[in-house]
């Protein structure tokens, strides 16, 4: 009896490629904190990696890179279910959803305005696990501070996929990593 | 870029600045007695302490309890900021100074809200 997969062979490895490289990225820009006075502003690098994923293989690819990069991001940062875990946890899941639907049932967004609105729900999937660990919605207050850092970040990062989307495409290889 | 993405850029920075200009105008339009605001410190869910924030206190430190470990918070004056914490990312500590009512400081870490809430209730309305 054959087991159903849910992913190919040639899938999974791509699959597991970005996952390494989401989580150097995820670990690597958690040493580094963006030299503003701003609370928890970050290029999200990471967050390349995940919509790559999502215009590879769709949602199910996007779910399966986030999960999998926070998981091992933060054991190797040794954060692994503490409080800093949770938020990104949940900012990535709430960002990966949005995106892939955002990818799947629109037309009017290219990557750029899809990594932005990526952005800003990264920011809120963090704040809402940041007010149910405090029980206190006070955390909303940084609210306006991340939706503008948003918009940078979400360009920066959307520019990036952009131009590996289309490097990638000349070359033909995206066409190899999307096949079965 | 497409026409989308502009829109959706643009629809983004709009609401940031309204829900930044907003508590403000509204604040300028109804000023609060700031003499008279108080910052409410909560750790781990519970308010351990409230303090007075006025014109005439001093510069003066305390210690808070977190789920990381003490962190201390200093009040000067009408300010409040978090000193020293024993987070590992020190995000409440960089955020510095607070005075406004509304503004908070937040050190997930550790639990602890600092929130600087508006004056008492007014004594008299006269009209």
């Amino acid at each position: 009896m054959e087991m159903k997969r849910i992913f190919s062979t040639r899938r999974l490895v791509f699959l597991s490629i970005l996952v390494a490289l989401g989580a150097v990225l995820h670990v690597v820009e958690g040493m580094f904190p963006i030299p503003l006075p701003l609370p928890g502003v970050k290029l999200g690098l990471a967050n390349i990696v995940t919509l790559f994923a999502i215009c590879l293989y769709g949602l199910r690819g996007g779910v399966a890179v986030a999960t999998a990069r926070v998981l091992l991001g933060s054991l190797i940062g040794g954060i692994f279910l503490s409080p800093g875990f949770l938020l990104a946890l949940s900012g990535a899941i709430l960002s990966t959803l949005v995106m892939a639907w955002l990818f799947k049932h629109t037309s009017c967004f290219s990557v750029i305005g899809i990594s932005m609105a990526g952005a800003v729900t990264h920011n809120m999937g963090q704040l809402l696990a940041a007010s149910l660990i405090l029980r206190s919605s006070a955390v909303f207050y940084y609210l306006p501070v991340l939706l503008l850092a948003a918009i940078p970040t979400g360009l920066i990062t959307g520019y990036i996929l952009r131009s590996l989307l289309d490097r990638l495409e000349k070359t033909g290889q995206l066409r190899i990593m999307k096949m079965e | 870029m497409t026409r989308g993405d502009k829109f959706l850029a643009a629809a983004i920075l709009l609401t940031a600045i309204l829900a930044i200009a907003f508590p403000r105008l509204h604040s300028s339009l109804f000023p609060v007695a700031t003499s008279s605001a108080r910052a409410v410190i909560k750790a781990q869910g519970k308010i351990v302490r409230e303090v007075v924030l006025s014109d005439s206190g001093g510069r003066s430190t305390l210690v808070v309890n977190g789920r990381a470990g003490p962190s201390t918070i200093e009040v000067e004056g009408k300010r409040i900021r978090m000193k020293e914490a024993n987070c590992p990312d020190k995000i409440c500590v960089r955020q510095g100074w607070i005075e406004k009512p509304g503004d908070s400081i937040a050190c997930i870490p550790g639990e602890i809200i600092v929130r600087i809430e508006g004056a008492a209730p007014l004594d008299a309305v006269t009209r």
